[in-house]
């Protein structure tokens, strides 16, 4: 079977189903058997105006990063997709209205940007979809429709997607959708038939295990019911919002609660408030709902109340580019708030960390009585990946609360001074305990406490405890092939996969080059970071940041300056420029 | 006018040549080619050898793209000019994109000719005059081993070469509207004949096709005057007319071609034919003439792009050159030439 690795892009103005028509191409070709990584891109006012853009990885390996170019493109808006003429590759193919409502001047049509190149397929969508439908609401499924026929997608493929999502919306949407897409397939069979591309030629036995389209924040959401949530509280905030939907729709059925508060301050308390009585409560936000609760999650710090936050990062400072993703929250994460407060950060790279790492978060903040900060951004959150389902076996999902002995009762100090800096906690409602809370400093009892020498030994077995969870924590994963490397790169997040990306294609060409992928932000392996650094000539650490939040982080590690990366687009990294910096380190380390 | 757009419809070998010949002599023009046709500028004449497997697809090419990004001419192909609006300035292109010129030169050349009364059978005949034909042309032959070939041009010699290379069994049928414009005398006729016969080709003289019909996927039945012949596929090569429909209602002159005068100038001021579209008024024989062929294409583009630049050359075409055949008025060259 050919390689198949074919990048495609809907693109269109808010309200013309760029996002439906995208999310149906994943679904198709996930259920044909390839594997699929996709992002959504939008504007951030509701609707009406403003650029959609749905990009789709599809390949019959494995895909752990966009790819640069674009291979298909699917304009439902030409003077919005002009704008992605730039992204595409040489011969792509573009299918876009060639019987627009109005006359559209040179400087401002698609086509006129395009290469010789590319292949044209223009089409009246709106034509065929009034002319199948009685309406042109269908367009986008027309559009697919000449998609599908011209790649050599089955059509009963497509079909079969569009009953599954469109049968619960009654009959009629449902047959004006299939109309639609069955007109879009018929017209250009019918008039591009020398033109038709096999490129996704199904296989006939997918093996393996099932899989399944699923977001980061799906992910999140279903990792937080598998680890047994009870209460989700929260305040609206993209891109973390889904994460609240998602739980919304499927935790109160298990008997959970999901809570909208006034604001995000009342969200952490009441997680807060939720852990302290025993049971395990969730609260997701973005950058500036995690400014307002540093002060609460220091609270937790101090307190040693167990938390999970997961914050969603979008761009920033302030309320910043809400639909594009940055990584910039790192040193809020790690840092952000009152006081000498560690606390545990984790940082999946996909989706599937997103699931385990969520599961983990909970054990973790039981543990080590400790907000724990799940660091996922915008392009992980809202993209796509088929995998299959993700699941945690029981023991990942067991509580880990360490509660005192009953041997305690009558002497039990809730702040114990502990080898390890964690103090058996007691749980309201246990008899014979007391039961202490108090941001302010205290004594081992929970009394409190100014004097210099009890915060020293206070602050020093807060700091004991949180390093001590290193062990609990994923180590670094280096992707290389051993021995001394010309270039280390080291990332996080969803960062990491355009990394891999490139470190593969580098070694592919023979360079000696590796990856070192970081999902335990805070407390980190310095240890192992420091013996890959020490096996690379050069280190470098691309992010999505404008000064190298993480490369602050840990440069320090290393003989000599790290080398960094960063960009600010609000956009994914491109792997392409992290390959270009790896051949320009290798370059200048050779002269 | 150096600094203005200049549009040329079309995206042959006049078309090309024209553009060239516009980028030489004004580093400041915005040229744009708008061809029809999804190929970069391709020979023609070599879709036989590519038939046959002697040459690739890029082979076929003249220029690559990259060489008109450093020329800076921006091509576009596939796209299609459905009406220009000479007093506007503007062109219409099927997409409804509309594109505003300063010189416009019309060099959209021909499309194949098939003779009114073989239209009906059109979709069971194949030409060639594109690399999309070439690849039709190679998918049938894979299936079948004879090849009637009706009519009668260049392209059906070169073909006819290359089929007989793939020990394809190819039978010629020669009738009146074999070699148009050339009238078929009987000399001519006799000397095509000897000619073909001893390459190994059989030669038919059937009269004209009455009926035909698909038997199978592999089988084509040719009913003719006094024949019925089963093939396995039939070739219409009968040459070609200007392409030149799209202009029917743009105030042009037109007869088959654009009409102009000997300078390749229209009848609106900086818009100029040249190739296989353009009818060229002679000023001794007072009439108009038909080129065809590829080096007279580039020799009418090269003419078009410089008078569009303030230029004052004529075509030059000796009278002696031009015949008069069936109305219209030829340049012998590109007989001469084979």
């Amino acid at each position: 079977m050919p390689v198949v690795d074919v990048t495609v892009e809907v693109c269109g103005m808010a309200g013309d189903g760029t996002i439906a028509a995208g999310g149906l191409i994943n679904e198709a070709m996930s259920d044909g058997g390839f594997s699929v990584l996709a992002f959504d891109s939008y504007p951030a006012e509701i609707r009406g105006f403003g650029r959609c853009v749905t990009r789709s990885r599809i390949g019959n390996e494995e895909i752990v990063a966009l790819e640069d170019k674009t291979h298909v493109l699917i304009s439902l808006n030409d003077e919005q997709a002009r704008s992605r003429v730039p992204f595409l590759s040489e011969n792509s193919m573009i299918f876009f209205d060639s019987n627009p409502a109005v006359y559209v001047r040179e400087d401002k049509s698609l086509v006129s940007e395009l290469d010789p190149e590319t292949i044209l397929f223009g089409m009246p969508f709106n034509d065929i979809a009034t002319a199948s439908a009685g309406t042109t609401r269908g367009r986008n499924l027309t559009a697919l429709g000449c998609f599908a026929a011209i790649c050599g997608a089955p059509h009963d493929l497509f079909r079969g997607v569009i009953i599954r999502k469109f049968k619960s919306k009654g009959e009629k949407v449902l047959q004006t959708n299939l109309r639609s897409f069955d007109a879009g397939f018929d017209y250009a069979l019918e008039h591009f038939s020398n033109r038709i591309k096999s490129i996704f030629l199904i296989p006939d036995k997918v093996g393996g295990p099932k899989k399944v389209l699923l977001s980061g924040n799906q992910a999140i959401g279903k990792a937080a019911i598998d680890a047994g949530l009870k209460l989700y509280f929260g305040y609206p905030i993209t891109p973390a919002t889904p994460i609240m939907e998602y739980l919304a729709t499927h935790l109160p059925a298990l008997g959970g609660r999901v809570i909208q508060m006034e604001d995000e301050i009342a969200s952490i308390g009441a997680v807060l408030g939720s852990f302290y009585a025993g049971t395990r409560a969730m609260t997701a936000t973005s950058g500036p709902g995690f400014a307002l609760m540093t002060e609460l999650i220091t609270h937790g710090v101090m307190a040693e109340i167990p938390a999970v936050i997961i914050n969603a990062q979008r761009g920033g400072p302030s309320t910043g580019l809400p639909t594009k993703t940055e990584q910039s929250d790192l040193h809020a994460a790690v840092f952000g708030g009152p006081g000498d407060s560690p606390r545990i950060v984790i940082a999946p790279t996909n989706v599937a960390e997103c699931y385990h790492y969520t599961v983990k978060s909970f054990q973790l903040a039981e543990k080590y009585q400790t907000p724990v900060i799940l660091l996922a951004d915008f392009y992980l959150d809202n993209r796509v990946e088929n995998l299959p389902m993700p699941e945690a076996s029981e023991s990942e999902k067991s509580g880990s609360n360490v509660l005192p002995e009953n041997s305690l009762k009558g002497s039990y100090r809730r702040y114990e001074i502990t080898e390890s800096g964690i103090s058996p906690r007691a749980l309201p409602g246990m008899e014979g305990f007391i039961f202490s809370a108090t941001g302010l400093e205290h004594t081992q009892t929970g009394v409190p406490d100014y004097s210099p020498e009890n915060h020293m030994l206070m602050t020093e077995k807060r700091h004991r405890k949180i390093t001590g969870a290193l062990g609990d924590l994923p180590s670094p994963e280096e992707f290389s092939s051993g021995g001394k490397l010309d270039v280390g790169v080291i990332g996080w997040g969803s960062t990491f996969g355009s990394i891999l990306e490139a470190v593969t294609s580098a070694r592919n060409r023979g360079l000696r080059v590796g990856g070192l992928k970081i999902t335990s932000i805070f407390p980190f392996h310095e240890s192992v970071i420091r013996a890959f650094m020490n096996r690379c000539s050069e280190i470098l650490i691309p992010e999505l940041n404008y000064a190298g939040q993480l490369a602050n982080l840990i440069g320090y590690i290393h003989s000599k300056d790290v080398v960094r990366l960063n960009r600010v687009t609000g956009t994914p990294f491109p792997p392409s420029a992290i390959l270009e910096k790896i051949e320009y380190l290798v370059q200048v380390g050779d002269e | 006018m150096a600094q203005e757009h200049c549009v040329i419809i079309g995206n042959g070998p006049a078309a090309n040549q024209a553009a060239l010949t516009l980028r030489e002599n004004s580093s400041d023009a915005r040229i744009t080619i708008v061809g029809q046709e999804p190929f970069p500028h391709y020979r023609p004449h070599l879709l036989p050898e590519y038939i046959a497997g002697r040459l690739s697809q890029e082979d076929l090419c003249v220029n690559t793209p990259a060489f008109y990004k450093e020329c800076g001419i921006k091509v576009r192909l596939g796209q299609k000019v459905v009406h220009v609006d000479f007093n506007k300035r503007e062109l219409v292109l099927d997409h409804k994109e509309v594109i505003s010129f300063g010189g416009l030169i019309i060099a959209c050349g021909g499309k194949q000719r098939i003779p009114e009364h073989l239209q009906v059978f059109d979709d069971l005949m194949l030409t060639l005059k594109t690399p999309a034909d070439a690849a039709q042309w190679i998918e049938q032959l894979s299936q079948v081993d004879s090849v009637l070939i009706v009519g009668g041009d260049l392209t059906s010699l070169s073909l006819t070469k290359a089929l007989l290379s793939l020990e394809k069994r190819v039978i010629f049928m020669l009738n009146e509207d074999s070699f148009w414009p050339v009238p078929l005398c009987n000399e001519l006729s006799e000397k095509i004949k000897h000619m073909l016969t001893e390459r190994g080709v059989e030669v038919i003289k059937a009269g004209r096709i009455k009926r035909v019909t698909r038997v199978s996927d592999r089988s084509i039945e040719v009913e003719t005057d006094n024949k019925t012949l089963r093939v396995g596929i039939l070739g219409a090569f009968f040459g070609m007319t200007p392409n030149v429909k799209f202009l029917a209602r743009s105030g042009l002159d037109i007869e088959r071609g654009v009409l102009v005068d000997e300078y390749l100038q229209t009848r609106f001021d900086l818009v100029y034919a040249a190739g296989d579209c353009a009818q060229v008024y002679h000023p001794t024989i007072k009439d108009y003439w038909v080129s065809i062929g590829y080096q007279n294409a580039i020799n009418l583009g090269k003419i078009a792009g410089l008078n569009l630049l303030g230029g004052m050359l004529s075509v030059d075409a000796s009278p002696e050159s031009i015949f008069f055949v069936d109305g219209i008025i030829v340049n012998t060259s590109w007989w001469t030439e084979f």
